[in-house]
């Protein structure tokens, strides 16, 4: 019996970004959507519902007077994001 | 790249595909090894010649290090506002060449403060060092500046321990480097008596205590797991 894959990463471009945020210390929004190749309202709405999620940390400040958005996973997203690839290699595995 | 469910091939795919742009996103700028590289190597080439060729300059060429400080600071902040992501391998990088900076400073200081203190110390001894050529038979009065090596051994000390504490963002070690790089401080003026005590003090805040926290949360972790 497999567990279900984690709804709220089982999604591209949700994924995406948490790919990326698990390889870094923290990345800027303009940073996740060259990376992603998403539109800026897209990727906002989806990082608003990692971050209602508790799987990443939003913090908005100003850089050289620009809004500058600052991502960065939280603990829970890691362990998340891990669950989720050792189910997803659980299913893979048994599907060869 | 769109909002859509996937398929779990696609998934593992993808991460695959954006951890790799993750670590493709490694960009130095070079500023600040190319200028500390500049400042070392004109000191050194410098000194050299004065020696070699017997002339001076007239002032002491290792004074530019202190110069370079400043720029040097610029270009580290300069390239850390330009950069859009901050990588795990930036962070360490960043600590590691920070602790080497604050090391350096203080071997700065060793050098410049032992000689003096060395000859305060044997002339309230009424001594006095001297060189003595056996050929020209020229007798001119010697600076030490091999006193008090249990500082550098200090320096050595906080090293390794600033940067995993700093690292793991474990205080206990981050205390015991900062009071190990007081204790260099402090041995700069004492006794090889009084510098043997700091070391002991060093090894216990610097390794043992750390040490005996980190077992007991070892301990603790693995009783929680039994």
């Amino acid at each position: 019996m497999f567990k279900d894959l984690d709804p709220i990463l089982h999604s591209q471009l949700r994924l995406a970004v948490m790919s990326l945020l698990i390889s870094v210390k923290e990345a800027e929004f303009t940073f996740l959507k060259e990376k992603t190749n998403s539109t800026a309202g897209n990727l906002s709405v989806q990082i608003q519902k990692l971050k209602d999620a508790g799987y990443i940390d939003v913090v908005k400040q100003f850089k050289n007077n620009y809004p500058q958005t600052i991502c960065k996973i939280t603990s829970l997203g890691v362990t998340a994001f891990e669950e989720y690839v050792k189910n997803l290699q659980a299913y893979l595995g048994a599907n060869k | 790249m769109e909002e859509r469910n996937i398929s779990e091939q696609e998934s593992l795919r993808l991460i695959q595909e954006m951890i790799g742009k993750a670590k493709d996103n490694y960009h130095e700028s070079g500023a600040s090894a190319i200028l500390w590289g500049a400042v070392i190597g004109t000191c050194g080439l410098v000194s050299f010649a004065e020696l070699q060729w017997n002339f001076s300059i007239g002032f002491d060429i290792w004074f530019l290090i202190l110069a370079a400080i400043i720029p040097g600071v610029w270009f580290n902040i300069r390239d850390s506002k330009r950069s859009i992501v901050k990588t795990h391998e930036e962070v360490a990088v960043d600590i590691a060449w920070s602790v080497f900076g604050i090391s350096i400073t203080c071997l700065v200081i060793y050098v410049n403060v032992i000689p003096a203190l060395s000859e305060r110390f044997f002339a309230s001894e009424h001594l006095e060092l001297l060189s003595h050529n056996t050929v020209t038979g020229e007798t001119k009065p010697y600076r030490p500046s091999t006193l008090s090596i249990t500082s550098v051994f200090l320096i050595i000390y906080a090293f390794p321990t600033l940067i995993t504490g700093w690292l793991s963002k474990f205080k206990p070690m981050i205390i015991g480097a900062i009071a190990c790089y007081c204790f260099f401080v402090i041995s700069l003026f004492t006794s090889f008596k009084y510098d043997m005590l700091l070391s002991g003090l060093a090894g216990i805040g610097n390794w043992l205590i750390p040490g005996l926290i980190l077992n007991k949360r070892h301990r603790k972790a693995k009783s929680a797991h039994v």
